[in-house]
């Protein structure tokens, strides 16, 4: 596939993968002296997250299986999501023809329970938990499991909490790409934690490459307001994570998540999402202790969807100045 | 190993699939999330939506015994049926339609142990969308049993004679940093707890599987961690009562307490009642 005059005949073909990267830009003003620091801007992708290449994987993945398409006609996907994986698959799903359903939480932001109505999905809502489950089933995912289990013919759940291919997704894009990128010279990753395929496969392939790479998660603070991360106590949702490949956690307060978005924007350009403002911060505190050489952070979605969110949490903001 | 007082209230996923057709084993359904029975649920369960069917539509206070004896009758549920109640969020408000059936002298009613959650990991355990229809019972309610039913004045004179309550509820809602959780509609004026009350929040009774814990386990934290006693006069309570049927149900059925009572008003009562004493931090 040629990418150079950007000339496409599906949007599909312009999914991101070593010939196609999403792009990373250097950070010029916020970053400590003597340290580099790259934003991978994930928001360029198709859908606007990271999560168009987990979702692609998994919807190719259930065609190949034939758990999606002709052979099972009438049948969609429901998924529980905070948005971004919904948003992808709802676009995905809208051009193959399939329904699509999408579980929420409440906490999620208005902006993104439109949008995946605009984009054709179904949306039910899910309170958030009241206190802290100790089992693996949030609501969203108890939902959406009933749905696929009760009405199989109906649904199908790609269930990105436990499928490799959100891990192997990574393993042949996301990877490659930053390996490529860097012409092989990345030395630190900043990532989040929410289903864990970003940073197991990322971790996998970079590690592979150069062990000496670090691998950096940063969590936000607990009772944290935002949507599509986790605390570290929050995993057990997740069967992808794997702490040995992870070097350190990083926990910042969830606040600055949103100020430090804000921050980036003002002074990088960089219309970068919530989720973004908290790698950021976590990456910076990590330059200021020692030189960061090539650090790649990964910038999940931009801060559009969030507009609402923002406003909560920056202050000095108003919706009518 | 020690077994649980009355291990006979609590069924397991196994014994409910071979039973699914038992003649007089009924099952019943109740969530935090009414939306879930909906979608699917075990063969042959019927689903109660516990904001509309199981608490009053106008004053505040569980359905009286007539309109329990109505719900009952429509579902086709006889007295000598065997009931097993399951839900989500590690049976909370199964719990509580638990505590209602008791209340209103229901002789064999059981939990399904791991609730909902365990039931739909399980390979091969069915779910469905139909609603099952059954002929019309005349179930009727003989007694009411209110000693299992801590009423607000119950409360002040435990804590004024420094008795034991057990407050459920999150770490936060007890020290009174958040009155509620967030997003919750039910809150209270003020935020804290009932002097001398002790912190058990409700999820130190369960497994990651959402089941029990062990009876040696339960034992540990309640009688020798927290001190409580089996053999005094108990109080539980939450938010608004569904949390504290879990923790009820515990000691109650689990641990052999003698006498303890789910104070189902609570923290949205006693937070929101002006003049009572309210403790402050942990």
């Amino acid at each position: 596939m040629d990418h150079s005059a950007r000339v496409y005949d599906d949007i599909t073909q312009m999914f991101p993968d070593e010939e196609n990267p999403s792009p990373i830009v250097r950070l010029n003003r916020l970053v400590p002296e003597g340290s580099q620091l790259w934003a991978k801007l994930e928001w360029m992708n198709p859908f606007g997250s990271v999560k168009d290449r987990a979702a692609w994987a998994m919807v190719r993945d259930l065609e190949r299986r034939g758990e999606l398409g002709p052979r099972r006609p009438g049948r969609g996907i429901v998924e529980p999501t905070s948005g971004n994986t919904g948003l992808s698959l709802t676009a995905i799903a809208g051009m193959r023809g399939y329904p699509m359903l999408a579980v929420v939480p409440s906490k999620v932001p208005e902006e993104k329970k439109v949008l995946l109505q605009v984009l054709g999905a179904k949306v039910e809502v899910v309170p958030d938990a009241l206190c802290p489950l100790p089992g693996s089933e949030d609501g969203t995912i108890g939902l959406a499991k009933t749905h696929a289990k009760a009405s199989a013919d109906r649904w199908v759940m790609p269930n990105q909490y436990a499928n490799q291919q959100n891990v192997e997704a990574h393993l042949r894009t996301t990877g490659p790409e930053i390996w490529r990128q860097t012409q092989g010279k990345v030395t630190h990753v900043f990532t989040s934690l929410g289903t864990c395929g970003t940073v197991t496969g990322l971790s996998k392939f970079l590690k592979a490459k150069n062990p000496e790479v670090k691998v950096i998660a940063v969590q936000p603070s607990p009772g944290h307001d935002v949507p599509g991360i986790r605390n570290v106590s929050e995993l057990d949702v997740s069967q992808l994570y794997d702490p040995k490949l992870v070097d350190e956690i990083l926990e910042i307060d969830f606040e600055l998540a949103y100020t430090v978005a804000a921050e980036l924007a003002r002074h990088e350009g960089l219309r970068a999402g919530p989720s973004s403002g908290l790698i950021f911060e976590g990456a910076r505190r990590t330059a200021r202790k020692t030189p960061v050489a090539c650090g790649v952070m990964i910038f999940c979605d931009d801060v559009f969807k969030y507009a609402s969110n923002m406003l909560k949490h920056v202050p000095g903001l108003v919706a009518e100045p | 190993m020690a077994d649980y007082a009355n291990p006979e209230v609590l069924v397991s996923t196994d014994w409910l699939r071979q039973n699914l057709k038992t003649p007089n084993v009924r099952v019943v359904e109740i969530d935090v999330d009414p939306k879930l029975y909906a979608a699917g649920h075990i063969p042959g369960a019927v689903g109660w939506d516990w904001t509309t069917q199981l608490n009053d539509q106008v004053k505040r206070d569980i359905i009286s015994k007539e309109d329990f004896e109505k719900l009952n009758s429509e579902a086709g549920i006889k007295n000598t049926d065997t009931i097993i109640i399951y839900g989500d969020s590690s049976n909370w408000f199964a719990a509580f339609g638990f505590w209602l059936y008791k209340l209103y002298g229901h002789k064999d009613i059981r939990l399904l142990n791991g609730g909902r959650a365990k039931w739909l990991n399980e390979e091969g355990a069915p779910l469905t969308t139909e609603v099952p229809k059954f002929e019309r019972s005349q179930y009727k309610v003989s007694s009411v049993d209110g000693s299992l039913r801590a009423k607000v004045s119950e409360v002040l004179a435990a804590s004024e004679k420094k008795a034991p309550l057990v407050d459920v509820r999150s770490p936060d809602e007890f020290t009174g940093k958040i009155i509620a959780p967030p997003g919750m509609t039910e809150t209270a004026q003020r935020g804290g707890h009932v002097p001398g009350a002790t912190s058990i929040p409700w999820a130190t009774a369960v497994t990651n599987e959402n089941t029990f814990k062990s009876a040696d386990e339960l034992r540990a934290i309640y009688l020798d961690q927290k001190r409580l006693e089996p053999s005094k006069a108990t109080i539980a309570y939450c938010r608004i009562g569904e949390r504290s049927s879990h923790t009820w149900f515990v000691l109650k059925y689990l641990l052999g307490f003698k006498d303890v009572k789910n104070y189902d008003g609570s923290w949205t009562e006693y937070g929101n009642l002006i003049g009572v004493p309210i403790e402050k931090g942990g």
